[in-house]
C-alpha cells in the first residue's frame, strides 16, 4: 500500500468559471449508467465548492470517474473538469489509502518484461479459472474480464535485434514512444508503426523510455505519476533537442505525455517535450499533406469501423487515423458512433466497477451490431480490449491495417 | 371575533419566534402573525454571524458582555444552527498596533477569550489573508443559520401549543378605551380578513415597529439603517474575519456553509419596502474587503442583498454605528394610553433570546405569574442534527442509490425528499417558504437551473391559482431573484445569467408581466 501523501493538495479555484449549463452531464458516460456518480458538473465544479484542502474528503463517488475527459472536451466555459476530479480523487485516495490491487496494477510496467519472458507459463495461468476466481476474491480483479496475454520477444527486443530496412539509415529520423502495452502485450502494433514510418521514408529510433505513468494518475497517485513523468522527460528531451520529433501510437500514453505532464503534473520540461510530440497518424497525415512522403496504399476490400478513443478526442487533433484509412482504396471505413467504450483503462478490470464499464459499453455493442463490420480499428489498447470483449470481432490498431495496405503480401 | 389568544405576537423574526417559544415554555398561550414567511425581515437579511461580542468590546462593553453570554447559550441550545468557526480580528499595517492593544484589553474586561496571533500563525490558519498583516486576535466568533434558528424556535413553540400564522398581516389594532385588545388581520394568500382578540399584543416587527404603532397613533424614535452584503460563490476562509479597527463599513467576512458573506455598509433608509444594493456599495465592499483578502477582487459573487437594522434613537448622532445596538422594551400603557401593547425592538440577532426573555418576564410580571425563563437551558428540538453541505453529502452517501432519488438542487445538493417532507408537513404556503427551509436556490445558479424542477411539486400548493399558477410562481421567484443578482452581474455570473435568461424566455416562453394584464396577476 502506498503511503498517503501528507501534503495537502492545493485545489485550483475553478468552480467560479462553470456556468452550470450541464452540457457535460449529457456527455458523461458514467453518470449515464449509474446514479452513484452524480455527473461531472456536480462532482467537479459543484463539489469543489465544499472541498477544503484542510478537511477530509467526503465525496467517495469521485472514484467512479474514469478519467475519459469527455466532460472537458464539451465544456463551453473551458472548465478543466476532469482535472478537478483528478485532484479530488488524488486527495481522497491519499487519505483513504490505496488497495494492494491498485498498487500492483499500476506497476505492470515493472513486471511486464519478466511476464513477457515467461509468457508461455503466465498466459495460460491468466486464463485459469481457479486463479481468476482467486484474483477476483482476493484482489477484486473481475474474472469476467480477459487479461491481456504477454508476448515474447518484446517490441523493444525485436527492434534491437532486427536488421534495419535497406537504405533506412541517413534518412530523416523520427523517435517512437511505443508504450508498455505495445512492448509486452501487442508487439505487432509497434512493428506496424515502425514499418509504416519506414514506408514513409523515415528512420525510426527508439529512445530510452518508461511507462508514461497514466495508470498511476488513474488511481490518483500524483507523486508516482510525477516521478514517471520526470524520468521520461529526462530521457526524451535529448532526442527533442536533437531536432527529432517523437510519435506515439497509444493515444492514452500520448495524452499523458503531451497534456497531463504539464497541465496536471506541472513538470519542468513538459512543454518543451510536448512541442515535438505527435500522434503517429497525425504525424503521417502531415507528412502526406506536406507531400514529403506519399507511398501508395494498395486496395483492401474490407468493411471496417473506426472507433475514436476518448483520449484521442481529448488531444484535439481530429481523427487523423480515420483520414489516413480513407486513403486506402476499396476500404469501406466508417465511424463507429459510440461515445466511450467504458473500459477506462484499469477501471474496467476492477470488480466493483465491472458492471459500470459493461453498461457504458452497451451503446458501442449496439452500434457495432448495426454496422456489422469485418473489422474494428481503434488507436487505444484499452479500447481494443474492451471492443473485442464487447463484440467478439477482430479489433486492431489502424496502423496494422495501414501496414497491410502498404505491403500487400 | 374569530380568534382569541392570551398574547398576540406581531412579527415572525427571531425576536417574535423567540418570544413565542419562551412563553410556550412558561405555559402561556400565544399566537404569532407574520406578514410574509418567517425571517422575512432583518432576521433573514444579516451576515449570519454568531458574535463573540469582540466587535463591541472597545466601544460598548455592555453589548459585548451581552453578546458573549448569548454566544455561550446559543452554542448550548442550538448547536445544529451554528458552525463554530472561531473568528480573527486582523490588523493591517494601516490599522496600527494601538487599537489591537486596546482590543485585547477590552476583550479581557468583557470576559471574551482573545488569543493574540503572530502574522505567521495567522497566515498559516488563513492563507488567503493579506500577507502584509501585522497580527491577528482569535475570538470565539462563529457562523449561525438564522433561518434554521427561527424555524427551530417555531417548531419547539408549536409543539408546546403556540400558534403561528404566516402570510397574515396586521391591518389595524383593536382598541377598547385605553387598552389595545387585539388586531385585525388579513390572510394575504386567501385574501380573508378577520380579528384576533388578545389580552396582550407584542409588537416584534423590528424595523417595521412604527408601522404597527402608527395604528395606535404612537411613534418611537427609530433610525433605519440599510446594511448591504455580498455573497461569494465559494468559501473564502475557514474563520470569521474582522478588521481590527474601530467598527466601520466593509470590515467583515463571515463564512457560511459553502459561501462567504462580505459585509457591510450602513446607510440611512426611509423606504422599508423598496431598497436595493447600489453599485457604489458593491464597489465599496469589494475594494474595502480586498484589503483583508486580496483575492476578493477576482472573486465570483452569487448575490447581493441588504437588510434594514432598527436602531433605537436615544440621542442625535451623525453616524448610525454610534447609536446603541441595545434593545428596548417599551410599554405603551403608561404614557401613550395603549395598555396591553408592548414593543420590543432594536437589538440584534445575537440577543434575540435575551429580548424574548425580557419580554416574557415583563408579561409574566403584569400577569402576576412567577414562572422563570428556561430558554437558556432547554436545547432546541433539532439539536444534534447537522445540516451543512458536508452533512447533506454524507447523508446522500449513506443512502443506497435506489433510495437516493432525484436531486433537485445540484449546487447545494437538496434532494427531492427534503422538499417532499416540507410539503407533507403542510406548513408552507409559497415557493419562498420552501426556499427558506432548505438550501434550495442558495448556490451558484441561485435557483436558475432548479426552481423549474420544483414547479411540478408545487402544483398542489398553488392549485387554487388555476392553470397559470406555475407561471405566477415562477415569475415572482425570478423577479425576487433578479433583485439579488443584478448588482453582481459581470464575468462568469453574467454569462451564466444570459444562459438562464435564454432558458426561461426561449424555452419556457416566459414573458415579462404586462401591465394591466388580468388573470394570474402578481400577488
Amino acid at each position: 500500500m502506498t503511503k498517503a501523501e501528507k501534503k495537502p493538495v492545493l485545489l485550483p479555484k475553478l468552480p467560479d468559471v462553470c456556468v452550470r449549463c450541464a452540457t457535460c452531464m449529457a456527455a458523461c458516460p458514467v453518470s449515464r449508467v449509474t446514479p452513484r456518480f452524480p455527473g461531472p458538473k456536480q462532482a467537479g465544479p459543484g463539489a469543489q465548492r465544499f472541498r477544503s484542502a484542510s478537511e477530509a474528503s467526503v465525496d467517495d463517488w469521485i472514484e467512479l470517474c474514469t478519467g475519459c475527459h469527455l466532460c472537458d472536451t464539451v465544456c463551453p466555459a473551458g472548465v478543466p473538469i476532469s482535472e478537478m476530479n483528478m485532484m479530488a480523487k488524488a486527495k481522497y485516495l491519499d487519505e483513504r489509502g490505496r488497495t494492494f490491487r491498485d498498487w500492483l496494477l499500476v506497476r505492470s510496467d515493472l513486471f511486464g518484461e519478466l511476464a513477457a519472458r515467461f509468457s508461455k507459463i503466465i498466459n495460460p495461468l491468466m486464463k485459469n479459472g481457479i486463479l481468476r476466481r482467486l484474483l477476483d476474491a482476493l484482489l477484486k480483479i473481475d474474472r469476467r474480464r480477459d487479461l491481456p496475454g504477454y508476448e515474447y520477444p518484446t517490441f523493444r527486443r525485436w527492434f534491437r535485434t532486427r536488421s534495419t530496412a535497406e537504405g533506412a539509415t541517413g534518412r530523416r529520423k523520427v523517435a517512437y514512444f511505443y508504450g508498455c502495452f505495445t512492448n509486452t502485450n501487442e508487439t505487432d502494433v509497434g512493428k506496424a508503426a515502425v514499418e509504416v514510418l519506414e514506408a514513409h521514408g523515415l528512420e525510426v529510433v527508439v529512445p530510452p523510455q518508461r511507462c508514461c505513468g497514466i495508470p498511476r494518475l488513474g488511481v490518483g497517485d500524483l507523486k508516482g505519476a510525477r516521478e514517471m513523468g520526470r524520468r521520461n522527460i529526462e530521457m526524451l528531451l535529448p532526442t527533442v533537442r536533437e531536432g527529432i520529433d517523437i510519435v506515439f501510437s497509444s493515444t492514452s500514453c500520448g495524452l499523458m505525455l503531451r497534456h497531463e505532464y504539464s497541465r496536471i503534473l506541472h513538470l519542468p520540461g513538459a512543454e518543451e517535450l510536448a512541442g515535438s510530440l505527435f500522434d503517429i497518424c497525425e504525424f503521417l497525415l502531415r507528412l502526406r499533406e506536406e507531400e514529403k512522403a506519399s507511398p501508395i496504399f494498395q486496395p483492401l476490400s474490407l468493411k471496417a469501423a473506426y472507433f475514436a478513443p476518448c483520449h484521442l478526442r481529448s488531444l484535439n487533433i481530429g481523427f487523423p487515423a480515420l483520414d489516413l484509412l480513407r486513403m486506402i482504396p476499396g476500404l469501406d471505413v466508417r465511424m463507429l458512433e459510440a461515445d466511450c467504450c467504458g473500459l477506462g483503462g484499469l477501471y474496467g478490470f476492477k470488480t466493483e466497477k465491472f458492471s459500470i464499464a459493461e453498461e457504458i459499453g452497451k451503446d458501442l455493442t449496439e452500434a457495432a451490431a448495426r454496422m456489422n463490420p469485418d473489422i474494428i480499428l481503434t488507436d487505444c489498447e484499452g479500447c481494443r480490449m474492451q471492443v473485442r470483449h464487447l463484440t467478439g470481432l477482430r479489433v486492431i490498431h489502424p496502423l496494422q491495417l495501414l501496414r497491410d495496405a502498404l505491403n500487400p503480401s | 371575533m374569530d380568534l382569541k389568544t392570551e398574547v398576540l405576537i406581531i412579527g415572525g423574526g427571531a425576536t417574535g419566534a423567540g418570544i413565542a417559544r419562551d412563553l410556550a415554555l412558561r405555559g402561556i398561550p400565544s399566537l404569532l402573525v407574520e406578514r410574509g414567511d418567517f425571517t422575512s425581515g432583518a432576521s433573514g437579511r444579516n451576515q449570519g454571524l454568531l458574535h463573540s461580542g469582540a466587535r463591541y468590546a472597545v466601544n460598548d462593553p455592555e453589548a459585548a458582555r451581552e453578546c458573549i453570554g448569548e454566544n455561550r447559550i446559543l452554542r448550548r441550545i442550538a448547536p445544529h444552527c451554528i458552525e463554530p468557526t472561531e473568528g480573527l480580528f486582523v490588523s493591517l499595517p494601516e490599522d496600527g498596533p494601538e487599537y489591537r492593544a486596546n482590543f485585547i484589553r477590552a476583550c479581557a474586561a468583557a470576559g471574551i477569550d482573545a488569543l493574540p496571533l503572530s502574522p505567521r500563525e495567522t497566515l498559516a490558519m488563513e492563507p488567503r489573508l493579506n500577507p502584509r498583516l501585522i497580527g491577528a486576535v482569535q475570538v470565539p466568533d462563529g457562523a449561525i443559520d438564522p433561518f434554521m434558528l427561527v424555524v427551530e424556535n417555531v417548531r419547539d413553540a408549536e409543539s408546546r401549543g403556540a400558534r403561528f400564522l404566516i402570510h397574515t398581516e396586521v391591518t389595524g389594532l383593536i382598541r377598547d378605551g385605553l387598552r389595545i385588545t387585539g388586531a385585525r388581520v388579513r390572510d394575504r394568500i386567501a385574501d380573508k380578513s378577520y380579528a384576533i382578540a388578545a389580552n396582550w399584543v407584542v409588537n416584534a416587527t423590528g424595523a417595521w415597529a412604527n408601522l404597527i404603532l402608527g395604528m395606535a397613533g404612537i411613534r418611537i424614535g427609530l433610525a433605519l439603517s440599510k446594511g448591504s452584503m455580498l455573497l461569494t460563490n465559494t468559501r473564502l476562509s475557514e474563520r470569521v474575519l474582522n478588521r481590527c479597527r474601530p467598527p466601520s463599513s466593509g470590515d467583515i467576512i463571515v463564512p457560511n456553509d459553502t459561501v462567504s458573506i462580505l459585509g457591510t455598509t450602513s446607510l440611512r433608509e426611509d423606504d422599508l419596502e423598496h431598497y436595493e444594493v447600489t453599485a457604489e456599495e458593491v464597489t465599496f465592499l469589494i475594494d474595502e474587503l480586498s484589503k483583508m483578502i486580496p483575492d476578493v477582487k477576482n472573486e465570483r459573487f452569487n448575490r447581493a442583498y441588504a437588510g434594514v437594522r432598527p436602531l433605537l434613537q436615544s440621542q442625535e448622532a451623525s453616524d448610525d454605528r454610534e447609536i446603541s445596538r441595545g434593545f428596548a422594551l417599551i410599554d405603551h400603557g403608561s404614557g401613550s394610553g395603549s395598555a396591553g401593547l408592548v414593543t420590543i425592538t432594536g437589538g440584534k440577532l445575537m440577543t434575540y433570546r435575551l429580548m424574548a426573555e425580557k419580554t416574557a418576564d415583563f408579561l409574566c410580571e403584569r400577569m402576576g405569574l412567577h414562572v422563570p425563563c428556561i430558554t437558556h437551558l432547554q436545547p432546541l428540538p433539532g439539536a444534534g442534527l447537522g445540516n451543512t453541505l458536508r452533512d447533506r453529502l454524507l447523508h446522500l452517501r449513506r443512502q443506497t442509490p435506489a433510495a437516493r432519488g432525484e436531486i433537485l438542487c445540484d449546487c447545494e445538493l437538496v434532494p427531492r425528499e427534503a422538499v417532499d417532507a416540507i410539503l407533507r408537513e403542510g406548513k408552507v404556503r409559497e415557493l419562498q417558504d420552501i426556499l427558506h427551509r432548505t438550501r434550495l436556490a442558495k448556490g451558484t445558479c441561485q435557483g436558475g437551473f432548479c426552481v423549474y424542477r420544483l414547479l411540478g411539486l408545487l402544483n398542489e400548493l398553488h392549485g387554487e391559482q388555476g392553470s397559470d399558477g406555475s407561471n405566477v410562481v415562477l415569475r415572482s421567484f425570478l423577479e425576487e431573484r433578479w433583485k439579488g443578482i443584478r448588482p453582481i452581474l459581470w464575468g462568469t455570473a453574467l454569462k451564466e445569467e444570459e444562459l438562464i435568461e435564454s432558458i426561461y424566455k426561449g424555452l419556457f416562453n416566459l414573458v415579462p408581466e404586462e401591465p394591466g394584464r388580468t388573470g394570474g396577476g402578481a400577488t
